[in-house]
């Protein structure tokens, strides 16, 4: 806890130093000499820092934002645009840094005085009570009211209005938000935006939620709000989008800034996404041993489904391979992975290990066959965080331990110890409660707990998310060595050049389903991403 | 931002964050995790491994405090030595039944649920060891009879949270209701007096100057001690109230895990029923009321979080006890019951705040600990 | 007892534990016959008085869903002395959990068109109106025992004394102290529900007639009206006073677990008084072998004489003992004093 205090005590003195606006790397950042947008910056953060236990989310962010523009954030899965977001709607407070609203510093307290400030955030899932009428969604909070009554007719003329301006006057102020449809709804939440009379609205991946058709009206009403003066942050993973809509563009890798205020329409694609993708230090990955493809068959999946997550998957591991799937967060990636495991009981399809058929659904029957996965959601899915690190260690081994349903804490701290051994887990006490330790470190104990017991397939889903960079090498190194020793592991990574380095063969997944299949060595990043996205960066470079 | 950018600062700072810093040189930061962590390594009981246990020195404290008030209060009764033993006693054995039926809250709490019926239990099992059918079979019937409804409502409880996926909280107030109901059903709303010579005798015996009463409130909270720290039952417990998620996907089979607690509960409430039939020579549908609220906020004084994940069976016989006391002292003292009811919601709120504080003072302690070091 | 569970182990050896359990829990399930006591009722004996039938009378009664012996017994008295009578036909209600549910139960209860109601309501007051309306249609309305506050919400009022049971408790204490040459005694008490206002009433009975005499209550804890919290309570007074010379119980029901925490306690040296006048408590007095010396009734046999008079008002007739040509408005039951030597009388009045 007070290391973080500590730390925001160290940070004046690196702020001069980083004035340079050096990438770690060494890059300049990119600073667009004439800006295309003109209005007055109403926004700008300088080395802003937050971390979280474990985690640098933010890790010196500079972003300015003018009247009148849309400014696109892009940056791969975990670069930090969520804590960014949160950071400006007054959820988080950040460690160190300046955030300049509206020409002076600013803390927002809460989510409140974001709001009272001008700053309006619209989640990507919409904070809207389901139950209340579209006017009280407009204005809860803050309605229009008169000796403590509420003045309904005031609150729906008001919405009215509202709704006019946002160009969609057929919508009924009275009607329940859960009638409506999904991009009813994101209007509605524009609404409640400008209700609070926002300088600047951020938007959280609006397009995700909408059909094709429903873009375009999304993006006229952005226009007539950025012609109103109103700022807008955009992000999406569209890049098609963002060359749309787009005025300027900031780009977040690992919670930095890599490149600022660069032209959204004429930025070629390439710098855009070397940006997102530069490493700021290069991963070390372990070698790759030859003849990992000639091992038993392990895993064999075949045409599971899913509806709305997967469809029609089959895929095969082999004793000591690394098999890695790559693709966007809503892929169907982690659902594909959490339903081999059993965690998720399958529509159609059969998983087999090493030919004998599992029973779907259950988690159980894939432990004794010999499964063991590390979840996605460390802290929510993995680990008792005021546990002892044996006994997360042992959390699926336990029962082998005990005597007659007696357990052995002795027996269990020593294997605990031996596995904290061999992964060098730091600090090394395992009696120590799991939250104390590091993201990296946490990780460490979930891939060590399925290093006890008979583990024959590993699956990982984002095992370095969170996790520095000094510990994901030393995690790829423990990756490589289990397979060395025959286990098969099967991988799922946001981060592309993870999934190109660490595995042996690599599934490419767009919209629940495999869109290709090659060895590691056939694939570079630029012609993954571009399977990733729906092909938009590749079209993107051609426009 | 790089941390190579401030050279002066980075000698420190690799220092202070062994396990977060990238490994500018991996010798220098393996040096530097030594120095920390060797020394550094905190005594289990300052450590949170001793978290618990400090807690409950804290509930051990408050029950001095109150037995010191009570000696002041009543210089007159404490001056006698014999009549002080008598109190204990007499303190013991009024908290002996809502302790055993705490042990099993206890359980489900730390398993993530919580059990409104307890009390209703109690009640039904009573009532239904205590019916002259019943009672014709002895005191072997009875105790059967008592320990199986209990089992059986329990198991029912489990089986509607589990697979019937009803949140606990309705799930076991529905149960609270229904079982009264069919306490009141058996009964036909008579008090059913037990008229078992061994069964009352529970209540009335001693064996070396202790009433048996206590020797099972103690049998039942050593069993209930074992079960949750030494087996894999208890380890499962923490586990499936602490990150029901990782406990899944860890392979425990979390839905039976969950009926396994309810049941335990429900058992509980069977010895519990026996304990207050024997107390009270009889059994009716109205018995063991709000013994739920009773053993709930035993709990959570003694340290159970109520989200599930932590607690001790230590932790909760001391809240017992210290209500226990509250009770003895109003008692000694002639106060009315309305006045002790509201010192103990006092109570119930002051735990926990205390304990909030200590929870933050303790993590601050500990970081500024480590930095020193 | 005894020779029941020599039979019991001999049985166990043939069939074997598990078929026992079966047996217990399905014995608990159904059989309980020998549980609840016998009605209080008055046969319809003497010729020429009351008892000769006259017009059919259809009575609607409620009460309350019992949880409390006493309670239960007001039901089954009123159905019991209805059953006495060939010219009156019983029409009794469930009135569910509270005043309300008893309100739902009653317009059902009009709508079969009873001649006269007997009524216990969950609360006098609430029920008030249900009187006013019922009696400005026609139908004469008995209230047993909680008073309507408006005196045209009905015909007949028959209830017990509450502070007449603390009187009559204190009144027998001051005679066995002036008996026994006791100036200065240790007086314990053990009330039932606090918020209730029968249970205020009975306790200033109880005080203000010790203080006529220059005695006080040393110690008073309030149980709840079960056995289970009598028995705490009292366990706890015990504690609080190491040496009593009486103990009064407000209720018999409750008193089973007094009387088992003084015997758990080991405790002889004072007497005890009950209240209400369950049968266990009589069956007590005249065995006079635990502390218990005398009970105070608040007799559930009021909801008898309620349909009996109930009968009567229907028929138009008076009491014929009486003068008077109608029974009269308001009957209060005196809270009688049952000792050893009284015992025998009052057994059949026990519930």
């Amino acid at each position: 806890m007070s290391e973080r205090e500590e730390e925001t005590v160290a940070r004046p003195e690196q702020q001069a130093a980083a004035a340079a606006h050096l990438t770690p790397a060494g890059t300049p950042l990119v600073e667009t000499p004439a800006d295309t947008a003109a209005g007055e910056v109403v926004l700008r953060l300088t080395d802003v820092v937050k971390t979280f236990p474990g985690v640098r989310a933010l890790d010196g962010v500079q972003l300015e934002v003018r009247a009148g523009e849309v400014h696109c954030l892009l940056g791969q899965n975990g670069a930090g645009k969520s804590t960014l977001i949160k950071v400006l709607a007054g959820v988080h407070r950040p460690d160190s840094g300046l955030v300049e609203w509206r020409g002076r510093p600013a803390t927002f307290a809460n989510p409140q005085a974001a709001m009272r400030a001008g700053i309006a955030t619209i989640y990507q899932e919409l904070d809207l009570v389901e139950d209340l009428s579209v006017a009280e969604n407009a204005f809860l909070g803050h309605e229009p009211r008169r000796l403590g009554f509420v003045r309904r007719g005031a609150m729906a003329r008001l919405t009215r209005q509202i709704l006019g301006r946002l160009g969609h006057a057929e919508i009924p102020p009275g009607r329940m938000v859960r009638a409506l449809p999904a991009a009813g709804k994101q209007i509605v939440s524009m609404a409640r935006a400008l209700s609070h009379e926002a300088r600047l609205i951020i938007m959280d991946e609006p397009s995700a939620v909408l059909a094709h058709d429903e873009v375009g009206n999304l993006f006229r009403i952005i226009r007539e709000l950025t012609a109103q003066g109103i700022a807008v942050i955009y992000i999406s993973h569209r890049l098609e989008e963002i060359r749309e809509i787009g005025d300027r563009v900031t780009v977040l890798k690992d919670g930095r800034t890599t490149a600022a205020n660069l032209p959204a329409r004429d930025t070629p694609t390439r710098d855009l996404v070397s940006r997102m993708t530069g490493r700021t230090i290069e991963y070390v990955f372990p070698d790759r041993p030859a003849g990992a493809a000639d091992g038993a068959q392990l895993l064999t999946v075949e045409g599971l489904t899913r509806a709305g997550e997967f469809a029609d998957v089959s895929l095969d591991v082999r004793a000591g391979e690394i098999v890695g799937i790559a693709g966007l967060v809503g892929s169907g990636r982690s659902e594909l992975l959490e339903t081999i495991y059993g965690a998720r009981r399958a529509e159609a399809g059969s998983v087999r290990m090493a030919g004998r058929a599992l029973r779907p659904g259950s988690v159980g029957a894939a432990v004794r066959a010999g499964m063991g996965m590390a979840p996605e959601e460390r802290k929510s899915q993995a680990l008792l965080l005021g546990e002892p690190i044996y006994r997360n260690v042992t959390l699926a081994t336990f029962a082998r331990y005990a005597r007659a349903g007696f357990t052995d804490a002795g027996r269990e701290r020593a294997e605990a110890d031996r596995i904290a051994e061999s992964l060098e887990l730091r600090p090394r006490d395992v009696r120590r409660p799991v939250r104390t330790l590091s993201g990296g470190n946490q990780q460490k104990v979930v891939v060590g707990r399925w290093l006890l017991g008979d583990t024959r397939l590993l699956l990982l889903d984002e095992p370095t998310r969170g996790v520095d960079v000094g510990a994901r090498a030393e995690l790829y190194q423990v990756i490589r060595g289990l397979a060395a020793r025959g286990v098969g592991v099967l991988l799922v990574s946001s981060e592309v050049p993870e999934v190109l380095g660490l595995a042996d063969r690599v599934l490419v997944m767009r919209e629940g389903r495999v869109v290709r299949e090659a060895p590691a060595g056939e694939l570079d990043e630029n012609t993954v991403l571009d399977l990733v996205m729906a092909g938009s960066l590749m079209e993107g470079a051609a426009a | 931002m790089s941390e190579p950018l401030t050279p002066t600062a980075t000698p420190e700072r690799a220092a202070q964050l062994p396990a977060q810093s990238p490994p500018v040189d991996p010798t220098e930061t393996a040096g530097a995790v030594h120095k920390t962590s060797a020394p550094g390594r905190i005594s289990w009981w300052r450590g949170e491994g001793g978290e618990g246990a400090r807690r409950n020195l804290g509930l051990v404290g408050v029950l001095v405090v109150l037995v010191v008030i009570g000696a002041l209060t009543r210089s007159d009764l404490y001056s006698n030595p014999d009549w002080v033993w008598d109190n204990v006693l007499s303190i013991l054995k009024l908290a002996a039944v809502v302790g055993v039926v705490t042990v099993g809250m206890t359980f489900v709490i730390i398993g993530g649920g919580i059990d409104l019926s307890v009390g209703a239990i109690v009640a039904l099992a009573g009532v239904w060891c205590t019916t002259v059918a019943t009672q014709s079979y002895g005191a072997g019937g009875m105790i059967f009879s008592a320990l199986t409804v209990g089992l059986a409502v329990g198991l029912v409880n489990g089986l509607l949270i589990s697979y019937g996926r009803l949140v606990p909280f309705i799930a076991t107030l529905a149960m609270l209701v229904a079982a009264r109901g069919l306490a009141a059903e058996i009964s036909d709303k008579q008090t059913q007096v037990s008229e078992n010579g061994f069964i009352n005798g529970l209540a009335s015996n001693s064996l070396l100057g202790i009433p048996l009463l206590v020797y099972i409130l103690a049998a039942v909270v050593a069993a209930g001690w074992v079960l949750l720290n030494r087996t894999t039952f208890g380890r499962r417990t923490v586990a499936v109230g602490g990150n029901p998620e990782a406990a899944r996907l860890a392979g425990i089979n979390v839905k039976r895990h969950t009926v396994l607690l309810y049941a335990l509960s429900g058992l509980c409430c069977g010895i519990a029923a026996i304990m207050l039939t024997a107390q009270a020579n009889s059994a009716q549908a109205a018995m063991a009321n709000l013994y739920e609220l009773d053993a709930i906020a035993a709990a959570i004084i003694g340290g159970t979080l109520l989200s599930g994940g932590r607690g001790t069976i230590i932790g909760s016989l001391l809240g017992v006890v210290i209500f226990a006391t509250i009770t003895n002292l109003f008692a000694i003292n002639g106060l009315s019951t309305e006045a002790q009811n509201m010192v103990k919601g006092g109570i119930i709120v002051a735990a926990v705040l205390v304990q909030q504080v200590q929870f933050r003072s303790l993590t601050q302690f500990l970081g500024r600990n480590r930095l020193t070091t | 007892m005894t020779q029941h569970s020599r039979d019991m182990s001999r049985r166990r050896l043939l069939f074997g534990g598990a078929a026992v359990g079966a047996g217990v829990l399905l014995a608990g399930c159904t059989s309980n016959e020998s549980q609840p006591t016998e009605a209080q009722t008055k046969a319809a004996g003497a010729p020429g008085g009351n008892s000769e039938p006259g017009k059919r009378v259809v009575i609607g009664f409620s009460a309350p869903a019992a949880d409390h012996g006493w309670i239960a017994a007001i039901t089954n008295n009123a159905k019991a002395q209805a059953g006495t009578y060939s010219d009156v036909e019983f029409k009794s209600v469930e009135a569910g959990a509270d005043a309300a549910a008893q309100r739902a139960a009653l317009s059902t209860l009009i709508s079969q068109k009873p001649d006269v109601i007997v009524l216990l309501p969950h609360d006098g007051k609430e029920l008030n109106a249900f009187g006013l309306e019922a009696m400005k249609a026609g139908v004469p309305v008995v209230n047993l025992d909680r008073a309507f506050p408006d005196a045209r919400a009905y015909r007949l009022q028959i209830k017990g004394d509450n502070y007449g049971m603390g009187v009559a408790a204190a009144t027998y204490m001051i005679e066995q102290f002036k008996a026994k040459g006791v100036s200065n005694p240790v007086i314990g008490e053990i009330a039932g529900m606090d918020e209730l206002e029968l249970t205020q009433e009975r306790s200033k009975g109880f005080a203000d007639t010790l203080t006529a005499s220059g005695f006080k209550v040393a110690n008073r804890r309030a149980a709840r009206f079960t056995a289970d919290s009598g028995q705490q309570e009292a366990a706890q007074l015990l504690q609080a006073l190491p040496k009593i010379d009486a103990l009064w119980n407000h209720d018999d029901d409750q008193g089973i677990g007094v009387l088992a925490a003084v015997n758990q306690s080991g405790r002889k040296e004072f007497f005890m008084v009950g209240g209400a006048g369950s049968k266990k408590a009589m069956e007590d007095i005249q065995a006079d072998n635990t502390v218990l010396k005398a009970t105070v009734t608040y007799s559930p046999s009021m909801a008898s004489s309620a349909v009996s008079l109930a009968r009567l008002i229907g028929q138009g007739r008076g009491m014929s003992d009486l003068v008077e040509l109608q029974v009269p408005k308001e009957i209060i039951l005196a809270s009688e004093t049952i000792t050893k030597e009284n015992a025998g009388d009052y057994l059949k009045l026990g519930f």
